[in-house]
């Protein structure tokens, strides 16, 4: 019985051998990141189609506010953003940050994705964020203007797969104010980001992003560095990190970095997002 | 292996079996797998199987874990980044023989047989029985079974918090039709 079996497996095995399988049929490169973020910055991920994604994500206080303030978890600061796919490739979405009380807007489109057989070598993702700053004017006896408070975001996202485990992500963003604090200050803005992730485990990656202002910065402002992991529990993506940003939305993080790494003024935070089905 | 090696390889196989054996073949059989609970239907289908089937019995199958379509993206992607680790297991096999399979079950009825043989998915090895339905369609053979997978047999491990979402025992429905080589 057994040698039959045997037998049998090892002419089985014969049969296939000789034979090729038809081409697989080529498909986009899926999950090039666990999340639609790597940290702060988007990745190329969005929603799958009708899918709405709900993000509460968490900057505490700075880590070195010591024990008083249990390194700074006394303190958060949050971002709450929808996110809805309204195909495969297209995503807009809404969120709210208590920082600087600001209002978002964002879309969100696929432009090029990363084919299975790299006949695309990468995927190219276009992003692009309105958001709306909403504390009181700082001088309410002038006359104030809604636009004053509009700032956006434009950003292509490159990104590329290799393997199973490391994903890549070139990140240049350009950044716009309607209204800037002193006269002599740009309204525009560029920065060039990179990031990244690394799995360690099938559920488990090492991530990390840094972003760099082309111009420079004023003094009282640094790039941003962030270093986190994400953990996947199967519908829920939660993303740990560690950061000198505590702003969420992009211009905070990209151009107004106020947090030193060489000083410990740094940020613990987390991202936690869930889908729905619609 | 070059070209001109896997041709050779190719020839080698063929000669002797053309020379002894009728063979059937597919390039598109179809898998579908489908798991309920009260909480969730998982389905999925691939229609890129290669199956061989040669008249002394021997059957094989091969289906690209990359190949399933799901209903969700978000599915198809844990299916292969958590669960089938499709990048390191590419395929999910079948080796082995249809017992009692002879040209007497030429006769355009539907006849059940079983499936002998070492069933492979995520790179572990099982040795089923598989009970399986062949029908000769005139020119070809028409192959059906379903048949049921845990995915603890095969190292797939699921986590607690989805346990109730994904069934301890996944049916498989393999259809296809062999055409002479």
């Amino acid at each position: 019985m057994t040698v039959g079996l045997l037998d049998g497996a090892a002419k089985a095995q014969s049969l296939l051998d000789g034979i090729e399988a038809a081409p697989l049929v080529i498909t986009p490169v899926s999950a090039t990141f666990k999340d639609t973020r790597i940290i702060n910055v988007q990745s190329n991920e969005t929603p799958g189609k009708n899918v709405l994604h709900f993000v509460i994500a968490h900057r505490f206080g700075q880590i070195n506010e010591g024990a008083y303030a249990l390194w700074g978890l006394d303190n958060a600061s949050m971002r709450m953003a929808f996110d809805y796919g309204v195909t495969d490739r297209l995503a807009v979405g809404v969120a709210r940050s208590t920082f600087q009380k600001t209002y978002e807007a964002n879309i969100k489109w696929r432009a090029l994705r990363q084919n299975s057989d790299n006949s695309m070598p990468v995927s190219v993702t276009l992003y692009s964020v309105a958001m709306a700053n909403g504390l009181k004017w700082s001088d309410s006896s002038r006359e104030n203007f809604f636009t004053s408070r509009l700032s956006y975001v434009n950003q292509a996202i490159l990104t590329k797969k290799w393997g199973s485990s490391l994903s890549l992500a070139l990140i240049p963003s350009f950044i716009h104010r309607n209204l800037v604090e002193g006269l002599t200050d740009a309204h525009d803005q560029w920065t060039l980001g990179a990031g990244g992730r690394y799995k360690v485990t099938s559920r488990a990656s090492i991530n990390a992003e840094y972003h760099y202002a082309l111009a420079g910065l004023p003094t009282e402002h640094v790039n941003s560095l962030s270093i986190g992991m994400d953990i996947e529990t199967g519908g829920h993506v939660f993303q740990l990190h560690v950061t000198n940003s505590q702003g969420m939305f992009e211009r905070a993080f990209l151009t107004e970095t106020g947090g030193r790494w060489r000083d410990g003024a740094l940020y613990f935070g987390f991202n936690l997002s869930r889908v729905f089905d619609l | 292996m070059n070209k001109s090696t896997l041709l050779f390889a190719v020839l080698l196989c063929s000669l002797p079996f053309a020379a002894n054996a009728q063979q059937y073949l597919t390039r598109e059989g179809q898998v579908r797998f489908f798991s309920t609970t009260p909480i969730e239907d998982i389905e999925a289908q691939n229609q890129q199987m290669t199956a061989l089937l040669q008249a002394d019995g021997a059957f094989a199958f091969r289906v690209p874990v990359l190949g399933f379509r799901f209903e969700k993206a978000l599915m198809e992607e844990h299916f292969n980044e958590n669960y089938l680790e499709s990048h390191t297991y590419p395929n999910g096999s079948f080796e082995g023989s249809i017992a009692g399979f002879d040209a007497a079950l030429q006769d355009g009825e539907q006849h059940d047989v079983v499936a002998k043989g070492a069933l492979t998915i995520h790179g572990v090895v099982q040795e089923r029985e598989i009970p399986s339905k062949v029908q000769w369609n005139g020119t070809g053979w028409d192959i059906d079974s379903v048949f049921e997978v845990a995915p603890a047999d095969h190292d797939i491990a699921i986590p607690k918090v989805v346990r109730n979402k994904i069934a301890p025992s996944i049916e498989v429905t393999v259809t296809a039709t062999l055409l002479p080589r």
